[in-house]
């Protein structure tokens, strides 16, 4: 590591070299200015965007001038690529969305594009001040009794890299295939595209290890020791991870799956190895579970087996309308509301004789659970037409006040004061 | 003072506007800096940008940046008892890319102060206008032989760098295996045809000892130089090619298609012997320990090996700032000095020097022995060497008939006829 350090500070003396500071102060220069020139916007009527061409170009004038003069003038143009080609990232955005939708442009942009452009961006520089070659060979020291080099480390971190950020598509491509061949729901191909992507990440990781030499029976002995740091220190982090496999391979809460959180159901949109996202329709809001909870609490979820859920809504009608009346009125008017499904049929029940009314109740199946809340108010609203045009009353409730007469022995019951 | 009071300044105004506010910052820069400067600057570092040709015959890995390194710390640690504060960055090139790489460096103004390369490579990058000239003084030029001058000497008399050291051709073999090393071509396939493993790398300037050996050095010199070739000069490239050809015939004689594989292989055991550049000899000796050894290249009927010595240079970069220019000049007379040049020689026996008056103590090493004796060989050639330019299109064509030649594809006397005319068109 000492060696790596030295040779990168060993670069600074090439501040010594004139031309190389020209170069730099240049380039630096045009840079500062056009981003200054676009702030304040100097030129009146140019759009944004056109600022950097002009920067370019103006870089272009001097490489070419300092190349006329028979200056050194490599470094700037080899910077003036790179501006050119973070501009041409910029330009790439509003094409990548004709394509993707917004949420995969900016994650291809940030997990891959961009880290992409400046790794070869620095690889590109320091190929101009020494071999890229002879860094990659130098040594960084030992892990686990075997020698390290710069390059090796690099190719590593780039593969795992690679492997976290670039699985995802074909697993969720490999995932799809099976779909279509078996027959599988789609929160069974969500599930199946985690496990890909686990199953690969892990396979990944040791092959990175093989790769680079390190002991079998070394890891095993950190795996040992970990262990106990897992008792101790990240229990939960670990307890967590362990928690979302087994959920995931259980099948019980798999994005898709609508589960009942405080009363509310809620989607879960995404099994991450730490926590369950999870989306609330009441309020639009996101909720970040760990998975340790879903392994330890009960759950109630309305898509194990199948995704009907069975809702009810509760009315009143007064006690001189016909009870066998009202229930197939209500009937009726269940099947009538579209998102209530027809098989099984809505039921009506007559549940109790209240203060004022006897109270009903309405069963009915609904296909989406998400749209509970919504179809109960479209089947309540139907209930109210159909009474009104039944002429059946919601009785509000009824009180009998009695006035007080003081002293309460000439208090007379209210049939005498008919 | 002043600085402080402009810093004072800045930071007052600092506090009014927000566009005074970057003033003031830049103010209390500039006045920090200002104060900085009245104690202590920090310093670049003083470095001396070091780029090393590596031979198509080295592999550019870990290990060979280990030898490098070792090989050139105590050079570093005896230039940083006179110039404490130099510091040495070197990078490994391979000689084929050395010409591209400096280039785009030096367009960048990046290049390296200087370059320790063979003398053909450097001839090649004067000519390009990559390196520039050395401006040697009679007290430098006095330290080597003329001809080893000459090598590395362009048309118009300038010189492409400083000779600083040989690495020579010998024969390795392994102990174990082969008790006394085969001092003659016919002792080689005896060796041969006793059981013992010889491998030899069909790259003609690695196997251009044998022509030494079967006498057609001459011959090829002549051709070389665009002479008219006699019968009997023709016999004797015919010889060479026939041995060759007949080597590659042997059971137990393997041609590799290079001299990194040829080594690869003696270090697995699966060579008893092999023609090696004692530059290797680091890396053999590792494995090998005290059963590594080290001998001239086998005589012939026509006479000794005509090995191919590299003569290393030190050539300066164009890209040095005058404090660079300065290192590196001081750095290349520090590394021709005698002692320097014995310490080299001794320390690591695997090079010899270029001052022709650090006498090599052979007597006491039998590898500075065989370095010597190869050394000494390698004169016949320097003539044919003198016509012969680093990526010479002509060796490209005289490379590929070798190649069918060992192939059998053609006899030695269509091969040699072809040579001929491959060799004696002009450049």
């Amino acid at each position: 590591m000492r060696q790596l350090l030295l040779e990168v500070f060993g670069w600074l003396g090439y501040l010594e070299r004139p031309e190389v500071l020209l170069q730099l102060v240049l380039v630096v220069g045009l840079m500062l200015g056009t981003r200054l020139a676009r702030r304040r916007r100097l030129i009146p009527g140019w759009p944004s965007l056109a600022y950097a061409p002009l920067g370019l170009s103006a870089l272009g004038v001097v490489t070419l001038a300092l190349a006329a003069f028979g200056q050194p003038y490599g470094l700037c143009r080899q910077l003036g690529i790179i501006w050119l080609g973070w501009y041409g990232l910029h330009l790439l955005h509003p094409l990548l969305l004709r394509w993707l939708p917004e949420e995969r442009v900016h994650q291809l942009e940030s997990r891959l594009l961009r880290p992409g452009f400046l790794l070869v961006s620095a690889l590109a520089l320091i190929k101009e001040v020494d071999s890229v070659n002879d860094l990659a060979v130098t040594r960084l020291g030992d892990v686990f009794g075997v020698s390290i080099s710069t390059g090796e480390l690099f190719k590593a971190v780039v593969v795992i890299y690679l492997v976290l950020v670039g699985c995802g598509p074909p697993a969720a491509a490999l995932a799809w295939l099976v779909q279509r061949a078996v027959g599988l729901s789609d929160g069974s191909r969500k599930a199946m595209e985690l496990m890909l992507r686990y199953a690969v990440v892990g396979i990944g990781l040791v092959a990175v290890a093989v790769q680079l030499g390190l002991n079998t029976t070394a890891l095993i002995a950190v795996a040992g020791g970990l262990s106990v740091g897992l008792g101790f220190g990240i229990k939960e982090v670990f307890s967590n991870f362990v928690s979302g496999i087994w959920l995931l391979f259980e099948g019980s809460v798999r994005p898709g799956e609508v589960l009942m959180l405080d009363g509310d159901p809620c989607e879960v949109r995404h099994l991450g190895l730490r926590a369950t996202l999870l989306w609330r329709d009441r309020d639009n809001a996101e909720l970040l579970i760990p998975n340790q909870t879903f392994f330890t609490e009960a759950a109630t979820s309305y898509t194990a087996s199948d995704r009907m859920r069975r809702s009810q809504v509760s009315v009143g009608a007064a006690y001189h309308h016909e009870p066998a009346e009202v229930i197939a009125l209500l009937e009726a008017t269940a099947q009538q509301v579209p998102r209530v499904l027809a098989n099984p049929a809505p039921k009506a029940l007559l549940l109790s004789y209240g203060d004022s009314a006897i109270n009903y109740a309405l069963r009915f199946w609904i296909a989406n659970p998400m749209d509970n809340v919504g179809i109960c108010s479209e089947v309540n609203q139907a209930i109210w037409h159909a009474f009104k045009a039944h002429n059946i009353e919601i009785p509000f409730p009824q009180q009998v006040e009695y006035s007080m007469v003081w002293p309460p022995e000439q208090h007379k019951p209210n049939t005498e004061h008919r | 003072m002043m600085g402080a009071l402009q810093g004072s300044m800045g930071l007052l105004s600092a506090l009014r506007s927000r566009r005074s506010r970057h003033l003031g910052l830049w103010a209390s820069l500039i006045s920090s800096a200002a104060l900085a400067g009245c104690s202590a600057v920090p310093q670049l570092p003083n470095v001396l940008y070091l780029a090393i040709g590596m031979s198509a015959d080295q592999a550019i890995d870990g290990e060979a940046h280990q030898e490098v390194q070792d090989r050139l710390a105590p050079l570093e640690q005896g230039y940083r008892q006179l110039h404490p504060s130099t510091r040495f960055q070197f990078s490994l090139y391979p000689e084929t890319d050395l010409g591209k790489t400096i280039r785009d460096r030096t367009q960048s103004g990046l290049g390296p102060d200087l370059l320790f390369l063979n003398g053909a490579t450097a001839l090649k990058l004067l000519d390009d206008g990559l390196v520039d000239p050395y401006p040697a003084n009679a007290r430098d030029t006095a330290q080597f032989n003329p001809g080893d001058l000459d090598r590395i000497r362009d048309r118009r008399g300038r010189l492409a760098g400083i000779p600083v050291l040989v690495q020579t051709q010998v024969a390795c073999f392994n102990r174990k295996q082969l008790a006394t090393p085969p001092a003659t071509l016919d002792e080689l396939l005896a060796a041969s045809a006793k059981g013992r493993r010889i491998g030899l790398s069909a790259d003609v300037i690695n196997l251009f000892w044998t022509a030494g050996s079967l006498g057609a050095v001459e011959s090829i010199t002549n051709v070389v130089k665009g002479n008219p070739i006699e019968q009997q000069e023709l016999n004797t490239l015919i010889r060479w090619l026939a041995w060759l050809q007949n080597a590659n015939n042997q059971l137990r004689v393997t041609f590799y298609p290079n001299q990194q594989t040829v080594i690869s292989e003696f270090l697995t055991g699966r060579l008893d012997w092999i023609p090696c550049n004692s530059v290797s000899l680091p890396r053999l000796r590792q494995r090998l320990g005290p059963h590594l050894g080290v001998s001239p290249l086998p005589d012939g009927v026509g006479g000794a090996a005509s090995p191919v010595n590299r003569l290393r240079v030190l050539a300066l970069g164009r890209s040095s700032s005058s404090a660079g220019r300065a290192r590196a000049l001081a750095f290349s007379r520090f590394s021709t000095n005698p002692m320097v040049q014995r310490v080299l020689t001794l320390g690591s026996q695997t090079v010899l020097p270029a001052n022709r008056f650090v006498k090599v103590p052979v007597q006491s090493s039998e590898v500075l022995e065989a370095m010597e004796t190869s050394q000494q060989e390698s004169h016949v050639i320097s003539s044919f060497l003198e016509s012969i330019h680093a990526g010479d299109s002509r060796m490209n064509k005289v490379q590929a008939e070798l190649t069918i030649l060992l192939f059998g594809e053609r006899s030695p006397e269509e091969v040699a006829a072809t040579l001929v005319t491959a060799f004696q068109r002009s450049q």
